[in-house]
């Protein structure tokens, strides 16, 4: 009997992930933080990363930015190796982040903040600041440029001159998320930006996350606030004990009486 | 007047060692308390090659100041990859080794120190222009520490200092920038340690001991820690201090035990009166009018 030929199938274009990780483990001693993670992001989407206490979210982000080294797994940032880099030098490829707990520089002022954040920053070497000064003064007025650009699109171009840690929680937040952005990621990954924002920061954290992706920045968001990675997110991954249980929409994932279970306990 | 001239010279070079001393513990904010070993290490570099080498004494006080600065970064770089203490258990290591090797080795001229080391400029341009020379190099050091601390490396310095995990978060490196610049500050440490050299030119290890450390540590608490002008301010009163002593007439039995209390009692003094020190540090990082220009 002659084989039955495939169907043919118009080819659905995938779209080339920003960041790639497969089967990342980490563990602690006995504490397990990462167990076979495989986890992908495309350029223009936001992913929320939702789960209870204790899932590993952050750790996932700390793997991922370079905080730690994976146990085994590997990470790509446009189809290159970030696994064996130093956190530094992940930054410089295009991946920036958050902290849950801010991690400003509080003797900085906003400007300041901000000015440390673009992936080369020509003030750091002895060397050429003595041999090209002009050279790095230039791209020092370039950033400051970018900086005062960023500050009037997140709405905190008022406190430019304040200290950081002189600022309301909710301005830090969003002083956070500006100075990650002076990056000019391809991959923005945010850690609890929501947690403790409200009012203006809030509507204004939604619209400037939204106007990231949609310059083409893959976007990863840990938030417990559901409301907002329901109204953000383009789909979610559920991750429990440092695995990914689940991925799809975000209003599926809070649906599921099985994740609801794990997320609040019974 | 040769007195005068002899003391504007230790000023200046307590000035430079204070100021540089200052950006590598204040500013950048590593913990290391040996200093004059660098500073004794351009000496002694500087002082050997032009005496038993023949090698031009401006010359030889530039490799001085370069085996300082690179010693100082093998020390650093290890030590820094692990955790910033261990610059400070790695640095008086080295310190008390390096001084230690100097006084058992015959070409340092062992614990009796070195002598006849070939002067410089003195018997062509007199002791004045010498304490000029000095004076420029302490003037020099305290502008180009200023324009560091104050300029784009000094904002990177206070960012690292506030949160160093966040500093490399943004892919900034920090184990490169600590190496930089305490190499930066110890070679300027050697090459005032050449210039003591060739003035003196004499030297022994004793000079360089812990007790030169605590001296200068003592410079720049007392005078203000992260600031320009602190580390002049206490190395001026600390060199000039003890010398004021010496024209109240006691006798020497006193003197001597007099000027050692003086920098225990200032530290106490000042621990309790002004622990931020006579010039205090701001809590806010501060660019120069130029940068903000």
């Amino acid at each position: 009997m002659a084989p039955v030929p495939a169907p043919v199938t118009a080819p659905v274009p995938v779209p080339a992930p920003v960041l790639a990780i497969e089967g990342l483990d980490k563990r602690f001693g006995g504490i397990v933080v990462a167990d076979g993670i495989d986890l992908t992001l495309t350029a223009g989407r936001i992913v929320g990363l939702i789960g209870p206490n204790g899932a590993g979210k952050t750790s996932l982000f700390n793997l991922i930015s370079g905080v730690f080294p994976p146990d085994a797994g590997t990470i790509r940032l446009d189809g290159q190796r970030l696994d064996g880099l130093a956190m530094h030098r992940r930054a410089g490829l295009g991946l920036a982040r958050t902290w849950q707990n801010l991690r400003l520089f509080p003797s900085l002022s906003v400007l300041d903040n901000l000015m440390m954040g673009p992936r080369s920053y020509p003030g750091e070497r002895l060397l050429r600041l003595a041999l090209d000064p002009g050279g790095v003064r230039r791209q020092e007025d370039e950033t400051r440029r970018r900086a005062r650009a960023v500050l009037e699109r997140t709405r905190l171009a008022g406190v430019a001159g304040t200290r950081a840690a002189d600022l309301t929680f909710g301005q830090q937040k969003l002083v956070g998320v500006a100075r990650a952005l002076m990056n000019d990621a391809r991959c923005l990954l945010l850690d609890e930006p929501m947690a403790g924002v409200e009012g203006q920061a809030y509507e204004i954290m939604q619209a400037v996350v939204r106007e990231v992706a949609a310059s083409g920045v893959a976007v990863c968001v840990v938030e417990h606030n559901v409301a907002f990675i329901r109204d953000l997110c383009d789909e979610g991954v559920f991750m429990f004990a440092g695995r990914v249980l689940a991925r799809g929409p975000v209003g599926t994932l809070i649906a599921d009486p099985r994740l609801t279970e794990l997320y609040f306990g019974t | 007047m040769d007195y005068l001239l002899t003391l504007a010279i230790l000023i200046g070079l307590s000035v430079a060692l204070a100021s540089s001393f200052n950006l590598i513990i204040g500013y950048a904010g590593l913990i290391s308390i040996a200093h004059p070993v660098f500073y004794a290490i351009g000496a002694y570099v500087s002082a050997l090659l032009a005496r038993d080498h023949g090698v031009p004494v401006p010359l030889a006080m530039l490799c001085g100041a370069l085996t300082a600065a690179v010693a100082s970064a093998a020390v650093a770089l290890p030590s820094l990859r692990v955790s910033g203490d261990y610059l400070l258990i790695a640095s008086i290591g080295f310190q008390l080794g390096v001084l230690e090797a100097i006084k058992n080795v015959s070409v340092t001229g062992g614990a009796g120190g070195l002598t006849n080391i070939p002067p410089f400029l003195i018997h062509e341009a007199g002791r004045g222009a010498y304490a000029a020379l000095v004076l420029g190099f302490a003037a020099l050091t305290v502008w180009l520490n200023r324009a560091i601390a104050h300029g784009p490396y000094g904002r990177a310095l206070s960012a690292m200092r506030d949160d160093e995990l966040a500093f490399a978060g943004l892919g900034r490196d920090a184990v490169a920038m600590k190496v930089a610049v305490f190499a930066f500050g110890s070679g300027v440490a050697g090459l005032a340690g050449a210039l003591y050299a060739h003035y003196f030119r004499f030297v022994t290890p004793e000079q360089f001991e812990i007790l030169q450390s605590a001296a200068l540590l003592t410079m720049v608490v007392v005078g203000g820690v992260r600031t320009t002008w602190g580390p002049v301010l206490g190395a001026v009163l600390l060199q000039a201090l003890p010398q004021a002593i010496t024209f109240l007439d006691l006798p020497s039995a006193l003197l001597g035990p007099l000027q050692g209390l003086l920098f225990t009692g200032l530290v106490l003094v000042f621990m309790f009166w002004r622990p931020q020190g006579l010039i205090p540090a701001g809590d806010a990082w501060r660019a120069s009018r130029r940068e903000e220009a």
